[in-house]
């Protein structure tokens, strides 16, 4: 087998290869040579003598790469890396057929993977990652991923409807649904005056509250969102939970604000920020239903492998509900303390809520 | 594959798995590179991991902790509210430190590169920037988010602290549960975390001079692989030997390795006690020489059981042939 491919093959190696590899190979190469014309008889031996310089420079090549990154190599390097790696990996091919040698055979393997991983290595860069999933990456999985996002939205409403059922079939259901906070005066027994006064809270003492608060519930949120994204591997119904439970709380918190008369400004209370914010949280949702759905209905294949599939899209939108939260953070954080009127608000929430569904929309389509 | 029943196919697909599991060791992690040469990986040992995790965690702490000690200089706000703040800028540095370092240096956070660790994408194509977001993500989600739920109201809810608690146990524990060390995430973004490999050429055994002891057919037809591999083994170790008591000890395996092998092959030729090293670098070029010989012609030889082992009658037949 090492007769049909000996020198003749291995004599047509590109010149900048063999440059490379006269060029790295040192003392133990010459003495490599030496030795074997000793031991001719053995022809693993002989195998190893032909081309033990080409590895030794492969293995420099690597070295090379694995301190300074690929970009240390320059053109010539590069191409003789690729040209000496697929030779190590026929050169373990043939040693594993015809060599008993374990210390050649460990050395021809380890070598091969080192190489492996410096060849196959990730080629993009951050920015480059970055740029091409804000350009379609991200739109074309939103875009994808739709009717899960649609699902997400329905359990929102859904909860959102229950929970304002409840309030309305008795108020006390509020305490049982809304985690209140102690100082919180929105409660059922809250008047309309002290619901309006942390609306439109401006300054003082009333704004490290509200902050606290502000920073409580996007905490909270984030989490939920992590979580409804996380959890939805087993099977959608964590997320579900999560999510509904979500909207039970909002559904209640809204109901009696609608019931003390201050509907339409607790309305832009929450656009400011909460469209952006719920959204996320819609998206996050529809990323672990899409994940569930894998799991739960795999087809043809294994479930690991349709949760994989599915996990491609899911983890985009993952991230573009990260940054909702961000934006809805910085929202919470500015906007809402420092905008008072409530047209602005709700300009300022859904107009950036119409920002984000045209990205979703439109981003990364060919015209 | 619609007639067989779920449990038939699942036992067909277990014993196949065990087949696998016998054929490869269970630390080694076996791809198919494009090449279509198929390579073996050390998967990452547990103990190594925990130590890159711990001085990955260090260091983001450490960026995040003195982020909030600005920010608490600078802003005079409420601790709740710092403190808020301070999970946050945590949450956005963390994912992205992992995210960034693992695509700039191919898989490797500085705490992997410590430990000399690193992910690979286990179907032994190149690691994607998704697979690498995903089990990042998936981290924070495994163990991040419910250990600070865990420190932030384990004391006040016993009741959903134990639920954290229950559920970073379980995550904690998957690594132990399968074969490559996976954890969930990992599972997900079909990664595995090896060890880098090292390669180390060591001198060629079988060339080092003339042979000075001549071995017959009969001679060479005792052993298989596994006893060759383990002489060279020995023999790479005796060569090796440094100081003197070392040495004496090496000498001493030598010597009953010498005796073992001159009985069991019946080799009447006198050795002296200083040419034992010489006479085992002589048998094993010559075995090597044999069973390489053997092997291009189709006959594996795994061990010194092959007689009984593969085809008995065959064996014998040429046995005799050779008599």
């Amino acid at each position: 087998m090492s007769d049909t491919e000996k020198p003749s093959r291995w004599a047509r190696i590109p010149p900048v290869a063999k440059g490379a590899a006269a060029a790295a190979a040192t003392a133990a190469d010459t003495a490599g040579t030496a030795a074997a014309s000793e031991a001719v008889g053995l022809r693993s031996a002989r195998f190893r003598a032909e081309r033990e310089g080409d590895w030794r420079a492969l293995e420099a090549l690597v070295t090379k790469v694995e301190r300074g990154g690929p970009r240390s190599l320059n053109f010539a390097d590069a191409r003789s890396m690729a040209t000496l790696y697929r030779q190590a990996a026929t050169s373990l091919s043939v040693a594993r057929a015809i060599s008993l040698d374990r210390a050649l055979l460990a050395y021809l393997e380890a070598l091969v993977a080192r190489s492996y991983l410096a060849v196959y290595a990730p080629q993009e860069s951050i920015g480059q990652a970055l740029g091409r999933f804000l350009q379609s990456g991200a739109p074309a999985a939103m875009r994808a991923l739709w009717p899960f996002m649609l699902a997400g939205l329905g359990t929102l409403l859904l909860g959102l409807l229950t929970g304002w059922l409840l309030f309305l079939e008795s108020e006390a259901w509020y305490d049982v649904v809304v985690p209140r906070g102690p100082g919180d005066p929105r409660g059922p027994e809250a008047t309309r005056e002290e619901l309006l006064s942390v609306i439109y809270s401006g300054g003082g003492s009333a704004l490290e509250e509200l902050s606290a608060f502000a920073a409580f519930l996007f905490s909270n949120n984030a989490r939920i969102a992590i979580f409804a994204f996380a959890l939805g591997a087993f099977a959608c119904l964590p997320t579900f939970i999560l999510v509904f439970y979500q909207g039970l709380f909002l559904g209640a918190f809204v109901a009696l604000h609608v019931d003390r008369g201050v509907g339409l400004d607790l309305f832009g209370w929450l656009s400011i920020h909460g469209v952006t914010e719920l959204g996320a949280i819609i998206v996050a949702a529809g990323a672990g239903y899409a994940v569930g759905y894998g799991v739960l209905f795999p087809g043809r294949e294994r479930r690991r492998a349709a949760m994989a599939r599915m996990a491609r899209p899911a983890v985009k939108a993952a991230i573009i509900a990260a940054l909702m939260l961000f934006a809805a953070a910085i929202l919470e954080g500015f906007g809402r303390q420092l905008v008072q009127e409530t047209w602005i608000r709700l300009a300022i929430g859904w107009g950036i809520g119409a920002l984000w569904l045209t990205w979703w929309a439109y981003g990364g389509r060919r015209a | 594959m619609s007639r067989e029943g779920w449990w038939t196919r699942r036992r067909s697909r277990a014993r196949a798995r065990r087949q696998e599991a016998r054929a490869a060791p269970r630390t080694v992690h076996q791809l198919v590179p494009p090449e279509g040469v198929p390579i073996g990986l050390n998967i990452a040992s547990l103990g190594a991991r925990f130590a890159a995790q711990f001085v990955d965690l260090l260091l983001t702490g450490l960026a995040g902790v003195a982020l909030i000690i600005v920010l608490a200089a600078l802003v005079d706000a409420p601790w709740s509210l710092v403190s808020a703040l301070g999970a946050l800028i945590l949450f956005f540095i963390r994912t992205p430190y992992y995210v960034a370092t693992e695509l700039l240096w191919a898989g490797r956070t500085p705490g992997k590169r410590m430990m000399r660790l690193r992910v690979i994408s286990a179907d032994g194509r190149s690691l994607a920037t998704y697979a690498i977001v995903l089990r990042n993500l998936m981290k924070e989600a495994e163990v991040f988010v419910p250990g600070t739920l865990l420190l932030i109201v384990g004391a006040s809810d016993p009741i959903s602290g134990s639920i954290m608690l229950g559920w970073i146990i379980l995550v904690l524990a998957i690594p132990l549960f399968n074969r490559e060390r996976q954890r969930l995430g990992d599972i997900i973004a079909q990664t595995v975390v090896v060890e880098e490999p090292e390669a180390l050429l060591m001198p060629e055994l079988a060339a080092t001079r003339a042979a000075r002891f001549t071995f017959q057919p009969h001679h060479l037809d005792h052993y298989g692989a596994y006893e060759l591999q383990t002489l060279e083994r020995v023999l790479r170790a005796a060569e090796q030997a440094g100081d003197t008591r070392h040495r004496a000890r090496q000498d001493g395996t030598l010597a009953v390795i010498v005796q073992k092998i001159r009985a069991r092959i019946d080799f009447s030729d006198p050795v002296t006690d200083a040419d034992h090293q010489a006479f085992l670098q002589d048998f094993y070029a010559a075995q090597r020489q044999y069973l390489e010989a053997r092997q291009l012609m189709g006959e594996k030889r795994a061990d010194k059981h092959h007689r009984s082992a593969a085809s008995p009658t065959r064996v014998e037949a040429g046995d005799a042939a050779e008599r």
